[in-house]
């Protein structure tokens, strides 16, 4: 491959994508990791030194292993159905059929909300007096008792993982979409001279041409999953009981409710420790020349 | 605000000057009015009000959306945004007067402090005050009640539940009759409210959280906290309990005719009786809370007026007359808000009013309403309630699920309190 | 991909069938919950009892009254005006968000051509500080942003919510371009070396053409992470001239004096043309010049 060595001169491609990353990272992140080690509570005026002592009480608290568990469970239901359902309409989205282009931009929909918008979307589906789903299901003479999606712990589980997974679709969807579309032509009418079945085409031919953006995919969906709570929280408040707490909620509740900005961001580095890990055994486990230098 | 806003107040200064009333309209002042959005165009209309009255000072409303209100108002604080005027609330008061955000008002205007203070609810005079000193002039308040359905009790044969155990039973009977969860509950940890309707059923058993000094006490199973959550585990134990995460959809839920009973702010019952929208409106009628004593938890809503705004003389003259116009005698913008939106107010004369009684007969029993309203209490708000509530919630909300022991979830409340009680006085 | 059987084509509509509805689904769901008043929606009667009912728009776009709201027993003020906002708002969410995305392109996509192409000095390191800057959370970031906005003295305006968006979305069009970039085979610009062609040219005549699809879709990646953000734009943005859209519904989905159907009204309203923009942008942008690319 061409890559020219030496020169400056590539910063200054560089430079104008990264001077605002600088500047939006450098103090606010340094900022959090100094709050980190400082008793910062708003109502106590006094900012002393605390060593990892907001580190010790965060792991040491009671949210914080139903916290990682569920926020876990999470990224393992999330981040792999987003992206292999992402996978699967794009492929279907990229053969012909009647009403193909209404379906390509109806996929899109879920995008465009945010998640308070989603949140009351999925309520009005889930709800278990007047929600769309047990109505559907009563009308069918499928259920005499309403079935309890937003009150029985697994069900609700269940039932906002759906409306995490339908929001993140969208991008999995165009992202392949537009990988897809800039396979080589010729790569894909040989494999379907040499006669391929349509799962085979896709394990030799496609996937491995794919491959980056499904790792990439992956690695922003698991990211996704461990660290937005919106739609999760405006659903269910975190309930019933614990059964849909998530760790990274935590950083807003110990800042904002708790007002304990110390260990508020003790736990938003704590995510950002696991969430590190996470992308690092993601990026071994699929191995890929991603982020080789080249 | 714009060019409008503008020459309404220069129209007006020009109206001042010639009448040469206010020589001080010579020096403009700006005060900075910072809001939830409830009803917005209410607020702006009541300000263009106040503008025209007082040439000279002129006022910029910022707007937050209510869930967010909180956390905006504490960054602003944290980053000193100019900030003179604000929507404040009594569980926030202690934090935010602790900490030297706001200014006591029995400092800027003693007199008419102390003479409008003998008519407003005594549960509204103790959710503005702290350390003794007066920190607000109330913009609403509200009492917690128990709400039902007097159509399917009727039909039903059940009278109104007076204590909980009649609840109770009323609640197994229907569901013994078809009906799956005949109580509808507000179900969100994150949510004050979640407490605070709680606290309003343990005043309506007639006990407390806390003694007279301020210590926990909940942890004892003879007090009526501890019995509350027993009674709330076994409800929704027997499954008679739907929950909704939010207020705004217990009102439709309650709509549908599937729930008989809800406990909610009074303002909810006045969406939920809306004939423009709601199909059952007009069956929703409201209980005393169950319990022997029947009190309720009453909450204040009120204006302040930051420290930052009081050090400047100027400053401080202008917002002092500005709270004087928004809740002072004769309580013409708190009875706008009561006739036109239905919220409740902490000056009483206005439950005698004329014009709020017939706003409001048609959604609220006012006999009853008058009856709650007399007996509601204040709330025990310290620095460290509005934390240790955010601690104690999802404490409450496991338990209510039997997810958690009641005695467990009681005893951690209870040793929480005490030990953040002890840190804060020793600080 | 041409010759397939009646079976194989009755499969493919059907899992279109299911994908549009899983997609489409809920929003049909607040098309309809816009137009059906909550009497009919919560009541015995059927749903359709008191037709199709189209005030709640009106009342969001002029201010007048739903008639409901004229009848007995029902009280005049106690419907939203915040509800009003959502026409300047969705201006307001139009203009950040195009900001965003045309910003993400223009800085993004010149480093993520020098990422994919070019060997330099620290490019390694400041490859990675790019990509993962994004996983501190956003909430533990409140707080600095918020200071930094305010020294700016640009609190309460679009313009803070746009910068703030294009730095958190910046990493990642990096990252994307910059894979779609690598897989441009060497051959072609190894032609265009020879031809003489400096790099800028490879890139605006080589590389940009041959990625526009990937554009297009980072772009537009861009602009949904603004549109559908949050939490910087309550706290950055200041009263209804500059608030979005995510803002409003956020509020809207939790007052009170919000009916359901006043809800979905809001909601439809504010999906709809963010679908015709997405549409334009996806068919004529990027399908149409992939079309191109692979006829020339």
């Amino acid at each position: 491959m061409t890559r020219e060595g030496g020169s400056g001169y590539p910063w200054l491609w560089v430079a104008p994508a990264l001077l605002p990353v600088l500047v939006f990272t450098l103090y606010p992140v340094g900022q959090a990791l100094w709050t980190s080690l400082h008793n910062v509570q708003l109502l106590f005026p006094m900012v002393t030194w605390a060593g990892t002592g907001n580190y010790e009480r965060v792991i040491a608290s009671d949210y914080f292993v139903t916290g990682l568990i569920n926020s876990a469970k999470m990224v393992l239901v999330a981040a792999p159905s987003v992206v292999a359902l992402g996978v699967l309409i794009a492929l279907l989205l990229s053969r012909r059929f009647i009403g193909r282009g209404i379906v390509r931009a109806v996929i899109l929909l879920p995008w465009a909300l945010p998640g308070a918008i989603t949140a009351v979307l999925w309520v009005w589906v889930f709800n278990p007096s007047w929600g769309v789903l047990n109505g559907l299901l009563r009308w069918l003479g499928l259920i005499d008792r309403s079935i309890p999606w937003l009150t029985d712990p697994a069900l609700a589980f269940a039932s906002v993982a759906v409306a995490h997974v339908w929001s993140q679709i969208p991008f999995a969807v165009v992202l392949v979409m537009a990988a897809l579309a800039t396979l080589p032509r010729e790569l894909m009418e040989a494999a379907t001279v040499d006669g391929a079945t349509a799962g085979q085409r896709f394990v030799h031919v496609i996937f491995p041409q794919i491959r980056a953006i499904i790792v990439v995919l992956l690695v922003y969906n698991a990211l996704v999953a461990f660290t937005t709570y919106d739609v999760v929280y405006a659903m269910t408040g975190g309930g019933p009981g614990t059964a849909t707490s998530l760790l990274s909620f935590q950083i807003w509740r110990e800042s904002f409710s708790m007002y304990d900005f110390g260990s508020g961001s003790a736990v938003a580095f704590i995510v950002v420790a696991i969430s590190g890990l996470m992308i690092f055994a993601i990026v071994k486990a699929l191995p890929s020349d991603l982020f080789a230098d080249g | 605000m714009g060019a409008h806003r503008r020459a309404l107040a220069a129209g007006a200064a020009a109206i001042g000057l010639a009448l040469a009333t206010n020589p001080a309209s010579a020096e403009d002042v700006t005060l900075e009015f910072v809001v939830w959005n409830y009803s917005l165009d209410t607020i702006l209309d009541n300000v263009a009000k106040f503008e025209a009255a007082n040439p000279g000072i002129q006022v910029n409303v910022t707007d937050y959306t209510w869930p967010d209100y909180h956390d905006s108002l504490v960054l602003r604080f944290r980053s000193g945004t100019q900030t003179d005027v604000i929507y404040a609330g009594q569980d926030w008061l202690p934090g935010w007067a602790a900490a030297g955000f706001l200014a006591p008002l029995n400092e800027i205007a003693p007199e008419q402090i102390e003479q409008w203070k003998a008519e407003m609810a005594p549960f509204t005079v103790s959710d503005m005050t702290h350390d003794g000193n007066i920190y607000g002039l109330p913009y609403y308040a509200d009492t917690i009640s128990l709400v039902y359905n007097a159509k399917i009790l009727e039909e039903a044969g059940i009278a109104v539940p007076e204590t909980w155990d009649d609840l109770m039973a009323a609640a197994r009977q229907l569901k013994a009759d078809g009906m799956e969860h005949p109580i509808v509950y507000e179900y969100d940890q994150e949510l004050p409210n979640f407490f605070d309707a709680f606290v309003a059923q343990v005043y309506g058993r007639g006990g407390d959280l806390f003694d007279a000094e301020g210590n926990a006490i909940f942890d004892d199973p003879s007090n009526a906290a501890y019995q509350q959550l027993e009674w709330l585990q076994q409800a929704v134990g027997a499954d008679l309990v739907a929950f909704e995460s939010h207020e705004s959809t217990i009102i439709p839920a309650m709509n549908t005719g599937n729930h008989a009973f809800t406990i909610v702010y009074n303002y909810v019952l006045a969406a939920m009786n809306n004939a423009a929208e709601q199909p059952r409106a007009g069956e929703f009628a409201l209980a005393p809370m169950p319990g022997d004593a029947h009190a309720t938890l009453g909450f204040t809503k009120f204006y302040a007026i930051t420290a930052a705004a009081a050090a400047d003389p100027a400053q401080r003259e202008a917002a002092w007359k500005f709270l004087e116009f928004m809740a002072g005698p004769p309580y013409d913008v708190a009875k706008r808000w009561a006739v036109e939106k239905g919220l409740g107010f902490g000056q009483l004369p206005l439950l005698q009013d004329p014009d709020v009684i017939a706003a409001w007969e048609g959604w609220v029993d006012m006999e009853v309403l008058k009856q709650q309203v007399e007996t509601a209490r204040a709330g025990t708000w310290t620095e460290w309630t509005s934390m240790w509530s955010a601690f104690f919630r999802p404490l409450m909300a496991q338990a209510m699920v039997g997810e958690a022991e009641v005695a467990d979830v009681m005893r951690q409340g209870a040793q929480r309190w005490n030990e953040m009680k002890e840190q804060f006085a020793s600080r | 991909m041409r010759d397939r059987s009646i079976l194989g084509r009755g499969l493919t509509l059907l899992a279109a069938g299911l994908v549009f509805l899983f997609a489409a689904g809920p929003i049909v769901l607040a098309g309809l919950g816009s137009v059906i008043p909550d009497r009919a929606l919560f009541g015995d009667g059927g749903l359709f009892d008191y037709g199709l009912v189209f005030d709640n728009y009106r009342y969001i776009f002029t201010g007048e009254l739903p008639d409901a709201y004229l009848t007995e027993g029902a009280n005049r003020a106690m419907i939203s005006d915040a509800a009003r906002q959502v026409p300047q708002s969705l201006l307001n969410s139009a203009i950040i968000s195009l900001s965003a995305m045309v910003l993400n392109i223009l800085l993004g996509a010149p480093a993520a051509f020098a990422f994919a192409q070019f060997r330099f000095r620290g490019k390694k390191a400041s490859f990675m500080y790019l990509i993962l800057s994004p996983l501190v959370p956003t909430v533990a970031l409140v707080v600095p942003f918020f200071v930094i906005i305010d020294s700016l003295g640009l609190l309460g305006t679009r313009l803070a919510v746009i910068l703030v968006h294009t730095a958190r979305a910046l990493p990642f069009t990096v990252l994307i371009l910059s894979l779609f970039y690598r897989r441009i085979p060497a051959e072609i610009f190894e032609a265009a070396r020879i031809d003489g062609a400096s790099r800028w040219t490879r890139m605006v005549r080589i590389a940009l053409p041959l990625a526009l699809p990937s554009i297009g879709a980072t772009g537009l990646f861009a602009f949904m992470l603004s549109y559908a953000e949050f939490l910087f734009a309550m706290v950055l943005s200041g009263d209804a001239g500059s608030r979005p859209l995510s803002v409003v519904m956020a509020a809207l989905a939790r007052n009170t004096d919000v009916s359901w159907s006043l809800l979905n009204t809001a909601i439809f309203i504010a999906v709809l043309p963010t679908l015709a923009l997405v549409v334009l942008v996806w068919r004529f942008v990027v399908e149409g010049l992939l079309a191109g690319a692979s006829k020339g």
